[in-house]
């Protein structure tokens, strides 16, 4: 901890806090920012342990043996280059093109040239997703995963799989470190986090970025050119992503206060229904969740579905039987929006343009369409009371990536 | 402002009586998320003599055992429980030792400490290894900048903190603590302060010692139950 006229500063996350929040009574400064990683103050000292990188690596590194479509494997190419470079660069794949498999080949050289490599996402769900997999096709490798949640203790391993938050941790530890979903909360607001990300790579090393939904700060650093790109436009199926449409619905609120629902909304889940299609339904709070619930269930009598939100204590049974096809629909929050995928459904949201939605999270709630082989597009509607910024920041992004996937579709 | 327990930003609720009286806005602290994990206290369905939440007003089984005890009980008032929330909130606040954090209930707890009217404030101290590990008294963070008498002080010999103990052991540790002016509470009205009611043991200590030194009258409060 430094003090800097008004401002402290401190060592180990590199953010700046008023001194009098900063202030204990016994005359020292703490770091109230990085606190959950144990409490830094004036008097601690840092000490590095120099990286000795000594790792004995075992063959084969590499025990996974799934095929790569050609499109998946020019950008792990690309990925394998970057990593030997030890280069800054950043993957902008859709949702559902497979990201993690193409990073495999480019690990497994690293590995195998004895590098010091972490995985990190701002997200624990997605921590706690990747390391099995990163274990089974890394049988051979020592591997920790850390995050806030767990109280393990550390160990000195070859690949970490962490959250970002935990990068606070090491200083000019990686060879390599790459960051998935990078765009996602909190990562994207956290300076801090950005600056750990840093501070974790050796002053040589190398950092790659995997996205669906670049954010501006990742943007900007692309048009700086201290970030190459490179993008994986079309899903592992080859198709592009399902274009977003919008329908106005500048009364939705009121009008379901008085008990009905958009005539245009009725009549498109009717049609995906009739044709046979599962969809979900999102909406921007848990509160709409009961108001909404029974005009869908007078609109739609003959359906089976459900309502789930993130603190459902039933939610994931709920998710499992639709998985399990017991449900024609979901009717859901934002909190749905990674990792849980259904096949052949279409996606809807009522009131996208509600705050609550940022554009990356409604390009990836349109992911969610379009994902299986057996029907690689889907129908995607935005209901919204106005324009907005966000909403047509995320049609952007998906008519973006659309362009470029046509053209490698010829 | 955001909320100091999960970082999301809170609304500024002006109401029009704000606007047109002019006065201080009460400096809003946690998100309505996080203030619902907290479960306060009504005196009014709390036992008098520890402040444990309970149907009615009578005397609990434990402090008729205190009363058996000492001849006397103590007149407390926590103003939350103790619940998985308050435990977070305490871990965070004393054993993380997030100095920031006791602006979450700091107001409240001045508030009350007002409304008790006593003539003299007594924080129930730390001892010195924690003072030094913690950098701060946890009850003096609580009370902010409320005038308070420091009678009290911990006897030279540490001991081990009271949060790793079993309730067994507290219960039956000796005398942790001494007067340091005994003529700063003979005849007066005295409030003594601690962040937890657990088993009322520290408690009790600290009130033997101000009873001794002939107080006129004494109660007590904590933040949590
Ligand atoms: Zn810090
Ligand atoms: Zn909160
Ligand atoms: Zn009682």
């Amino acid at each position: 901890m430094e003090l800097h006229g008004q401002r402290v500063h401190c060592l180990r996350c590199g953010q700046e806090t008023d001194w009098r929040l900063a202030a204990l009574p016994n005359g020292e400064y703490y770091c109230p920012r990085c606190i959950n990683l144990g409490r830094v103050a004036t008097l601690n000292k840092f000490y590095h342990v120099p990286e000795p990188n000594q790792f004995t690596v075992h063959q084969p590194v590499l025990t996974w043996s799934g095929q790569l479509s050609p499109l998946q494997e020019d950008a792990a190419t690309t990925v394998d280059q970057g990593l030997a470079a030890h280069r800054h660069q950043l993957l902008w794949a859709v949702t559902g093109a497979g990201k993690t498999e193409m990073m495999f080949h480019g690990i497994a050289h690293a590995l195998e040239r004895g590098e010091r490599l972490a995985v990190a996402s701002p997200r624990v769900d997605v921590c706690l997703e990747l390391y099995p997999r990163l274990v089974a096709a890394f049988q051979n490798t020592i591997m920790v995963l850390l995050h806030g949640r767990q109280e393990l203790p550390y160990r000195y391993a070859q690949l970490t799989v962490c959250t970002t938050h935990q990068l606070l941790r090491f200083y000019h530890a990686f060879d390599n470190l790459i960051i998935d979903e990078v765009d996602s909360f909190p990562f994207a607001a956290n300076d801090a986090l950005l600056f750990a990300s840093q501070q974790a790579v050796k002053t040589d090393g190398g950092c790659l970025y995997l996205t669906a939904t670049p954010g501006p700060t990742l943007m900007r650093r692309v048009r700086r050119g201290e970030l190459a790109v490179s993008y994986l436009p079309l899903r592992y199926h080859g198709h592009l992503l399902p274009r977003i449409r919008l329908q106005l619905a500048p009364g939705w609120r009121r009008g379901v206060q008085c008990g009905h629902l958009p005539t245009s909304l009725v009549a498109r889940l009717r049609r995906s229904l009739t044709a046979g299609y599962r969809f979900l339904l999102f909406l921007p709070h848990v509160a709409d969740l009961g108001t909404i619930e029974p005009l869908l269930r007078l609109a739609l009598p003959d359906h089976n579905f459900t309502t789930v939100h993130a603190a459902d204590p039933q939610r994931l049974t709920k998710v499992q039987a639709m998985r399990d096809g017991q449900y024609d629909f979901l009717v859901t929050t934002t909190i749905m929006e990674r990792g849980v995928t259904f096949p052949e459904i279409d996606v809807f949201v009522l009131g996208a343009d509600d705050p609550v939605f940022s554009s990356s999270a409604l390009v990836q709630i349109a992911g969610r369409a379009g994902r299986s082989v057996s029907r690689p597009t889907g129908t995607v509607y935005f209901w919204i009371a106005s324009q907005c910024r966000r909403v047509r920041s995320a049609v952007r992004q998906v008519d973006f990536m659309n362009r470029k996937g046509r053209a490698l579709q010829k | 402002m955001n909320c100091l327990l999960c970082n999301a930003r809170l609304p500024i609720r002006l109401t029009l009586a704000d606007l047109v009286m002019l006065r201080p806005l009460p400096r809003l602290t946690l998100c309505n998320r996080c203030r619902a994990n907290f479960a306060r206290i009504d005196p009014a369905y709390a036992c008098p003599g520890c402040g444990r939440p309970q149907k009615g007003t009578r005397l609990c089984a434990e402090c008729v055992a205190w009363q058996q005890h000492c001849g006397w009980h103590l007149s407390h008032q926590a103003l939350y429980t103790y619940n998985n929330a308050m435990k977070e909130y305490m871990h965070r606040y004393k054993f993380a030792g997030d100095y920031r954090l006791r602006l979450v209930f700091q107001a409240e707890l001045q508030a009350r400490v007002r409304e008790l009217a006593a003539d003299v404030v007594v924080p129930i101290p730390v001892t010195e290894t924690t003072m030094a590990i913690r950098g701060f008294n946890q009850v003096l963070g609580l009370l902010g900048e409320t005038s308070v008498a420091p009678v009290l002080r911990h006897r030279a010999r540490d001991k081990l903190a009271q949060s790793h103990k079993t309730r067994k052991e507290r219960l039956r540790t000796p005398q942790p603590f001494e007067l340091v002016d005994p003529t700063m509470v003979r005849g007066k009205r005295v409030l003594l302060v601690d962040d937890i009611y657990t088993t009322g043991r520290t408690l009790y200590h600290a009130a033997d010692l101000i009873k001794g030194a002939q107080c006129r009258e004494l109660v007590s409060l904590s933040l949590a139950r």
